[in-house]
């Protein structure tokens, strides 16, 4: 990703953009800041705010035509905020909070022609950077204010014009004639035209100048035009004479410092929208002061109405997004920057590994910003770069292997027909947990369709993928290929919606289609029962845009006689389990999070079309069922109750589910393969202490491995009073330590822990140092 | 970077099974990702196994590892 890039990612986010008040604001005043800090009672921190903003406050506030009052978003939510009125209170009861710097005076002069708001914001902005500025001006100094401002307060005009005493402003009173421009052209640096005070002078209307940069021409700007109602009388909006002011000090200030008029601009006339949801926002009425203005209290109330505009619809769904306390547009960068360092702590990789890949945001967001293109590429540049962390998704990688090695896979033809006009692939992670509903189901296929049904136990890749190790995803891809060919192109019946996503890349000519697809097609319509009971449908995220699956998942259920429900945000909206995008492996106390959210999204009884939603559900607690547990040819008891509260099957359960699924398929073709040999020591391992290794993704067969290994070298530890022993165990590069004790009946397993740093008197007897 | 010095076993009284000796807090090395680290650990006299105890694995040892693999 490049700069531009990066900005065209950043750009999708309108979080950082202004509220439609500020928007507005031909002064982009920060409206939103100014109320917080007076609802929170910073009387002077308000006030600083309105310094900053706004030039000439006194007179300004006093006749603002508030264009921000019509675009409040509060506008028919109770009414507008009472901007206008909250910044007359401010100013009003808070004493001045900005103190008045000289500057070392400049050389250049500036000629301001017209004592009207425009001209006399440009003499108050520029004046105040050290260029000596004269005003000219008929008649009275005020009187082209008051000629456009009828109801001025003339403490507002006395105010100001203390303050143009303090800065080296001068006002010269001056007859207008034609030649006037001409001759102030050449005694000064730079001259500004009121085309209020002074329009007679100059022939030009608002388009006739480029609005970016008020310039005439050579060294002229002017502005501060009023303008016309549709009944044809003259109307002068003071925030539009006032910003054509500053638009004009930018320009004079640059024509007089010789840099580019018109270069990086783009901030004055940023516009963008700030999406705001509404959903849920009450209405409340405006606070009318009691006397003519606003005391502190009503003040404070009314600022309190302001919903502080701001978008993050994203994030408040996405536990992810949440937990890293910002939002997409600041992460993009984040994540940008994180990619640059080269030597250093790439501080954005937990970042970058947290999302779940489910895309939930991008639907969300008005923008479609989707962080997880931008997490995938940045996984991709990790892992092409070489600084993707080891442990992030290694076990998901090895269990990737597991799944898709001689022992869990096997590619077939139909077992009666030799023929294969279609192939199961149920995915791994089913297989694992549901082989003999897998086998059910691949049997009803097989009476039920023509041509011959296969079956494929592989995974599917799409870990790979997620970790973004893509060459990794293209080797597994070539094999599944080459088995898929090899049995003539069939089409695919695939039951996890994940997979059908990673097989789409894989193969894009294949032919896909779910299995819950087909079992629609092939199971009755039942008639509807009364008092149906109810379940949530969980759509998987994988299936946020088959909208095949999703119908026929609904259509299943009530043909399974029970409602199904849909909870918020399902659909194309759906949430993810934490399945998704390896959290589970690289982050798994976010991973729980994301589960434990969406459980609590879903008021009925979970119903899970995909296995990983099923079981990471069911952990945090939720009653949830997957739609095998209630078809008929599958379901394997008639309660759903019960299923809907049967375990999970951990870690190291499902590597064994996936190489019993296999010999039971084997077994359909007549086939049985040799029994695994039997362990050398038989592991007695307690429910709960199995469940704290595979929190640490330490698995039976691994603390299996060890306990053997360290038995054979003897290398181990007593503990005298206990009687257990420790020792360790370093097959790759995880060495694992287990507490353990030997009894007649077998080796019993207190608890094991691993870690990835080498030492090396661990294993075998090192020296000291 | 660097880790506490010295951890003793978890719990309990332990020895070297096979030499019978009583653990000792020594330093050894650890070594990740191209950085070694010295660290005082139960260890035998007699033969030098050493001993990781689980608090020192799951603690200090995985927060280094965290930090040198986003190094
Ligand atoms: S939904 Fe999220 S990404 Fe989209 S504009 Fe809002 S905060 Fe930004
Ligand atoms: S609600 Fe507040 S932030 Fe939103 S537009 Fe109104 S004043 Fe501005
Ligand atoms: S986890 Fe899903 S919703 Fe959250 S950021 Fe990643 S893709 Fe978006
Ligand atoms: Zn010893």
């Amino acid at each position: 990703m490049d700069q531009s890039e990066l900005h065209a990612v950043e750009a999708h986010c309108t979080q950082e953009a202004m509220p439609r008040c500020r928007a507005v604001c031909p002064l982009q005043m920060d409206v939103r800041a100014f109320m917080e800090h007076i609802a929170a009672g910073r009387a002077r921190d308000a006030r600083k705010l309105l310094e900053r903003h706004l030039p000439l406050p006194a007179i300004l506030i006093a006749v603002c035509d508030h264009p921000c009052e019509n675009a409040c978003l509060r506008r028919d939510l109770g009414g507008a905020l009472a901007v206008g009125a909250l910044e007359r209170h401010v100013l009003a009861t808070t004493p001045p909070q900005t103190r008045l710097i000289p500057r070392p005076p400049r050389q250049q002069r500036l000629a301001v022609l017209g004592a009207g708001l425009a001209g006399l914001v440009v003499a108050w902005e520029l004046s105040r950077k050290g260029f000596p500025v004269d005003v000219l001006h008929e008649g009275d100094a005020r009187d082209a204010l008051r000629r456009s401002y009828p109801d001025i307060p003339e403490t507002a005009l006395d105010a100001e014009w203390t303050d143009f005493g303090k800065t080296p402003v001068t006002f010269l009173s001056s007859q207008y004639d034609a030649a006037l421009i001409g001759r102030l052209r050449q005694e000064y640096a730079a001259v500004f035209v009121d085309m209020d005070a002074a329009a007679t002078l100059l022939p030009l209307q608002r388009d006739d100048v480029d609005a970016a940069t008020l310039h005439v021409e050579g060294n002229v700007c002017c502005g501060g035009w009023t303008d016309e109602t549709p009944t044809g009388a003259r109307l002068a909006s003071a925030s539009r004479q006032a910003g054509e002011g500053r638009t004009a000090a930018i320009t004079l200030f640059r024509l007089m410092t010789g840099a580019s008029l018109a270069a990086s601009r783009e901030q004055e006339n940023d516009r963008r929208v700030l999406h705001t949801p509404l959903d849920g926002v009450a209405s409340v009425a405006r606070v009318l002061p009691a006397a003519a203005e606003y005391d502190a209290d009503e003040a404070a109330r009314e600022a309190g109405r302001c919903l502080r505009c701001e978008c993050l619809q994203c994030v408040r769904e996405c536990a992810f997004l949440e937990r890293h306390k910002e939002f997409p547009r600041t992460y993009a960068r984040k994540i940008y920057n994180n990619a640059a360092i080269v030597k250093g702590t790439h501080t954005a990789n937990a970042l970058a590994l947290g999302c779940a890949l489910c895309g939930q945001c991008t639907e969300i967001c008005p923008e479609g910003f989707s962080m997880a293109d931008l997490c995938l590429h940045a996984r991709q540049d990790m892992v092409e770069r070489g600084y993707m962390p080891q442990s992030a998704h290694e076990f998901a990688l090895e269990d990737m292997a597991q799944a898709s090695g001689p022992e869990s896979a096997v590619s077939r033809p139909d077992p009666a027909t030799g023929r294969c006009a279609r192939l199961f692939f149920p995915g791994c992670q089913l297989a694992a947990a549901r082989g003999p509903q897998v086998l059910r189901v691949w049997r009803f296929l097989r009476e039920r369709l023509d041509g011959g049904v296969g079956i494929m136990l592989s995974c599917c890749g799409v870990p790979a993928f997620w970790a973004g190790n893509t060459p990794l995803f293209d080797e597994h891809a070539a094999r599944l290929r080459a088995d898929w060919e090899s049995l003539g192109k069939p089409e695919l019946i695939v039951a996890c919606a994940s997979c059908l996503d990673a097989l789409a890349r894989a193969l894009p000519d294949a032919r896909l289609r779910s299995l819950w697809e087909y079992l629609d097609d092939l199971l009755p319509e039942a008639a509807p029962v009364a008092d149906a009971p109810v379940v949530s449908i969980q759509d998987p995220c994988g299936a946020r845009h088959q909208e095949g699956w999703r119908a026929a998942v609904r259509s299943l259920v009530r043909k399974c006689g029970l409602r199904g429900e849909d909870p918020r945000r399902s659909g194309t909206e759906t949430a993810c389990c934490g399945y998704g995008g390896l959290v589970w492996n690289a982050q798994p106390d976010m991973a729980d999070v994301m589960a434990a959210r969406r459980a609590s999204d879903l008021p009925h009884t979970a119903l899970c079309s995909c296995i990983m939603c099923r079981d990471r559900l069911a952990r945090q607690g939720k009653e949830s069922l997957h739609l095998l547990d209630l078809l008929p040819m599958t379901a394997e008891t008639s309660a759903a109750g019960a299923a809907s509260r049967a375990p999970v099957a951990g870690l190291s359960a499902r590597r064994a589910g996936r190489v019993a699924l296999r010999r039971d398929v084997l077994a359909e073709y007549g086939e049985t393969p040799p029994p695994p040999e039997a362990a050398a020591l038989h592991l007695i391992i307690a429910d709960e202490v199995l469940a704290r290794m595979e929190d640490r993704f330490i698995l039976r067969q691994d603390v299996q491995e060890a306990v053997e290994g360290i038995e054979r070298t003897g290398q181990k530890f007593l503990e005298k009073e206990s009687g257990h022993f420790v020792g360790s165990w370093r097959p790759r590069h995880v060495t694992f330590w287990v507490e353990y004790a030997i009894s007649d009946v077998g080796c019993v397993i207190y608890d094991a822990w691993c870690h990835r740093m080498w030492l090396p008197g661990a294993m075998q007897p090192g020296k000291e140092i | 970077m660097s880790m506490e010095p010295n951890y003793g076993p978890d719990a309990g009284d332990w020895f070297c099974a096979r030499c019978g000796e009583r653990l000792e807090q020594r330093k050894v090395q650890a070594f990740y990702m191209n950085s070694a680290f010295d660290v005082l650990l139960p260890r035998c006299p007699s033969c030098g196994l050493t001993l990781v105890p689980k608090s020192l694995a799951e603690g200090k040892m995985a927060e280094v590892e965290a930090l040198l693999e986003d190094k």
